[in-house]
């Protein structure tokens, strides 16, 4: 069975001491003030009274049905059979259509390359058998990294033995490939997904002018088709008249 | 019809031209073949699913069908832009003439001549009666004012899609890259809007007036054909002692 790649973070042994993000910026030399994955701090007071601080390891979530591979006109945003979602760099001309489309934040214009950066599960450290660069830092083992398809897997053992929960809402639901442990905590509405958006462009694009050419060509094609038609009813009609007006 | 076998033929187009016609439709058929196949994500396609995974799977991937494009776009822009510069006196601006609808007046005689032309395509308005029509019907003449305008923003749109990155940082200035997203729009909307007529030119040319598809590969055409389809033309030729 093909591999399928998901990561867990455990938000109770997460201290928030930023490694992975080191790490990450390390492994992918992204510019100053760019990462390809965070750690969110939520605060907030609990039912008794006593505050509280949670702490969300985050990046892409490598979703089943990614908003941003639909909203990439070159296909430079793809998902792998492992469940990876990647960006093909040498594609990418960096036109941002696909950055609003993610619920989840997870990409960025690199202004050194000019094209877009995202967690890409750190496939050719994977590839090679390593795990990814913010797994292996992790300080806490709050990240685990693996294949969901094989029983044996650490994964496949925490998943089945907590209760793990996905960033997803009633609105945005999308299968994030990236789980949660919260001790049953409920997840702040801060680290939630926002519904995606897009590009004013890429939204005219899909309901002006595809459907308005869909429709323009098509019904071009087929009032000729109805035209040629009709030309070749009045043409057979007008052979049986005159052979008629010759057998008479 | 000509009450002789052998009708009169009048010389209207130079091998040149004839050329630069079927150059431009073999390239656009490549680049609508190219484009189509590049445009993948299922918000933004312009095509079903299947075309753009054929094509960038044929081509071994889209960066390649990308250049393809490209290249066939650059030879497109290149051999009119020379076109234009050698013959803009003889061929083009003659042309540009006889086709561009630039006042209301003109937009409003053309369009009543298409409609009435298509309405007796379908058994329609048989009693009314298409005003005489010059080099160029109303349709030809609307069409290619589309055309026109729309091959130039295709020229300007494209050369921006496919060296804008190479040239701009899109992460510098975010002008830049909202440019190429609408130019992107304005690619999609001009090829959409010229295949409307395409598909109308194709017809009559192959279904209702063959002889005008036999002209645009000899470049000579009947004078009763002129006379029939494009009375104005034919009484200025007549004045200048072609016919």
């Amino acid at each position: 069975m093909v591999a399928k790649y998901v990561m867990l973070a455990d938000t109770v042994r997460c201290i928030d001491c930023k490694a992975c993000v080191i790490s990450c910026r390390a492994e992918w030399e992204t510019p100053m003030g760019y990462s390809r994955d965070w750690v969110k701090q939520v605060e907030f007071i609990k039912a008794n009274g006593m505050p509280e601080v949670m702490l969300f390891p985050g990046r892409c979530q490598h979703c089943d049905e990614a908003p941003c591979i639909e909203a990439c006109p070159s296909g430079a945003a793809y998902k792998r059979e492992d469940g990876m979602v990647l960006q093909d760099d040498a594609i990418c001309s960096g036109c941002e259509l696909c950055v609003p489309a993610c619920p989840y934040d997870a990409r960025w214009l690199n202004p050194k390359t000019n094209t877009i950066s995202k967690c890409t599960f750190c496939q050719p450290r994977v590839d090679k058998g390593l795990e990814p660069a913010c797994v292996q830092t992790c300080v806490g083992r709050a990240l685990i990294f693996g294949n969901i398809n094989d029983p044996n897997s650490e994964v496949s053992r925490l998943l089945a033995e907590k209760e793990w929960v996905k960033l997803t809402t009633d609105e945005v639901n999308i299968g994030p490939n990236h789980y949660y442990y919260t001790a049953g905590e409920a997840i702040p509405a801060e680290v939630m997904p926002k519904l995606h958006d897009r590009h004013l462009a890429g939204k005219v694009m899909e309901n002006v002018v595809n459907p308005a050419g869909v429709i323009g060509v098509g019904g071009m094609v087929l009032a000729f088709l109805g035209a040629g038609v009709m030309k070749l009813i009045g043409r057979r009609n007008e052979v049986g008249t005159h052979e008629n007006q010759e057998g008479k | 019809m000509s009450d002789t076998n052998t009708p009169q033929m009048v010389k209207v187009r130079e091998k040149k031209t004839i050329f630069l016609h079927w150059f431009n439709a073999t390239c656009w058929l490549l680049l609508l073949l190219s484009g189509f196949g590049m445009i993948s994500g299922d918000f933004v396609r312009l095509a079903p699913a299947f075309w753009p995974e054929f094509m960038q799977g044929l081509f071994n991937g889209n960066d390649n069908l990308v250049w393809v494009h490209a290249i066939v776009g650059l030879a497109w822009v290149a051999v009119f832009v020379l076109f234009v510069l050698l013959n803009f006196k003889s061929v083009v601006w003659p042309f540009l003439k006889n086709v561009l609808v630039l006042t209301p007046m003109a937009a409003l005689r053309d369009t009543w001549s298409m409609v009435v032309t298509l309405a007796h395509l379908f058994g329609i308005m048989k009693n009314t009666q298409v005003p005489p029509q010059g080099r160029y019907n109303g349709a030809q003449r609307l069409l290619g004012t589309m055309i026109i305008f729309c091959s130039l923003l295709l020229a300007a749109s494209g050369a921006y899609l496919f060296f804008g990155p190479m040239v701009f940082s899109f992460a510098d200035d975010a002008l830049c890259g909202a440019i190429f997203r609408w130019a992107l729009v304005a690619h999609a909307a001009s090829v959409f809007l010229v295949l409307v007529g395409l598909v109308a030119h194709i017809y009559f040319a192959v279904v209702e007036e063959r002889e005008s598809l036999e002209a645009m590969k000899s470049g000579n055409i009947s004078v009763d054909f002129i006379k029939h389809h494009n009375e104005l033309w034919y009484d200025e030729l007549k004045r200048e002692g072609k016919v």
